[in-house]
């Protein structure tokens, strides 16, 4: 404990020089910002005018941990159906599309990096988004005007999602997935046949619960239920632009026969 | 006031909110954590770009060779929410950087600590897992 405490103050003190020419920085800072009040932690979740749950800000978190730390100790191989169980095996961290900057699909969208959820109030209302930071960069929309999925959908990366509210839940439903995102880094895998139920609950004013049922009985052998949590970050926190397709020189190290797209960069 | 202990916490805030450079993969898949390297030279590239930023660094041996190093670091928002700007280490800049070496190609390294050259020591993100 003292070790950890001396590397604390130690990284402390090399913050600090920092932080003196950057006096906008904390109007800037997205994602969590160090230990929060009890207090504050407390209060409870915010409603718009109209008594909906406002479950608008930025997070971090929600949705990047692996999906087998999630459940109990082997109970993912129970759930995978033999193919998956096999292509799991097989599979290697460098091959994650997610390093090769591609989407990584409706759960990931909320990994790594701060995302924002935009709930717009009143005639507006008719669509809720996430907004990446990381990564591709990308968003996600969830039509919250009480249409249904279409028919039959083309697969897409972050599928088609329909949300509406059960109390102060919001429920979204997603089908129309592509099967060529990983579910999580730890590569569970998925088949077009997806169909997610995501159940967000703002607990404390501080954080977002979010249960998700998988359901994709092309993979697995029953639908089971997964949760994650989300925190809130600062005050006026912001996103800031990240497009991992840059300069992303992950392939030249692990995988020379699969390098990732040179972009040049303009000194 | 306890001056240092308010120095102190801020820091120590700023610490825990720093995402990892493993925000977009394992370093450890790339990087080799036996292999630490000390490299003193002049920045003479800087690439202020996702998913990692690159500093290069051209270091001078006893007989004059000149090698270039490619160091990997954090995000670009990460950085920023630690201080920095492109402008931080301009190039010509005198520094002396620690760091693991690339696990396939040695001069392309991973960063832990950035000193500039009066041994002032700029925030660096921890290292994941």
């Amino acid at each position: 404990m003292k070790k950890l405490l001396v590397a604390a103050i130690t990284i402390a003190g090399l913050a600090a020089p920092a932080l003196s020419g950057a006096q906008e920085l904390p109007r800037r800072l997205g994602g969590e910002n160090g230990p929060r009040k009890a207090a504050e932690a407390a209060r409870p979740a915010p409603k718009l005018a109209d008594g909906t749950v406002d479950l608008s800000g930025i997070w971090t978190g929600g949705g990047d941990a692996p999906i087998p730390r999630l459940l109990k100790k082997g109970e993912l191989d129970t759930l995978l159906l033999p193919w998956a169980k096999q292509k799991m095996a097989s599979i290697k961290e460098a091959d994650d599309p997610y390093f090769y900057c591609m989407p990584g699909g409706p759960l990931r969208i909320t990994g790594g990096f701060a995302w924002r959820l935009v709930q717009p109030a009143g005639e507006r209302s008719k669509y809720i988004f996430m907004l990446q930071e990381g990564n591709a960069h990308s968003f996600r929309q969830i039509f919250m005007d009480g249409r249904k999925h279409p028919d039959d959908p083309s697969p897409t990366w972050f599928g088609h999602s329909i949300g509406h509210w059960e109390g102060p839940t919001l429920v979204i439903d997603t089908i129309g997935l592509n099967d060529r995102f990983w579910l999580d880094s730890a590569g569970t895998p998925h088949t077009e046949k997806l169909h997610l139920i995501e159940r967000f609950t703002r607990t404390d004013y501080n954080t977002l619960q979010r249960v998700v049922t998988i359901d994709d009985p092309g993979t697995f052998t029953k639908p089971f239920d997964i949760t994650y949590t989300a925190k809130l970050g600062t005050p006026d926190s912001e996103i800031l632009e990240y497009f991992c397709i840059e300069n992303n020189q992950w392939g030249d190290r692990t995988n020379p026969d699969q390098l990732a797209p040179s972009v040049p960069i303009a000194k | 006031m306890n001056m240092k202990a308010g120095v102190a916490a801020v820091g120590l805030a700023m610490a825990s909110l720093a995402i990892p450079v493993s925000a977009h993969h394992s370093w450890t898949a790339e990087y080799d954590a036996k292999k630490p390297v000390t490299v003193k030279g002049v920045v003479s590239k800087v690439e202020w770009t996702n998913p990692h930023t690159h500093f290069y660094v051209d270091a001078t041996d006893a007989n004059g060779k000149v090698t270039t190093w490619n160091f990997e670091m954090a995000s670009t928002p990460a950085l920023e929410r630690g201080g920095w700007s492109r402008k931080t280490l301009p190039i010509g800049t005198e520094v002396t950087v620690e760091g693991f070496a690339g696990s396939n190609v040695a001069e392309r390294a991973i960063v832990t600590s950035f000193k500039g050259p009066d041994g002032k020591e700029f925030f660096v993100p921890k290292l994941g897992n």
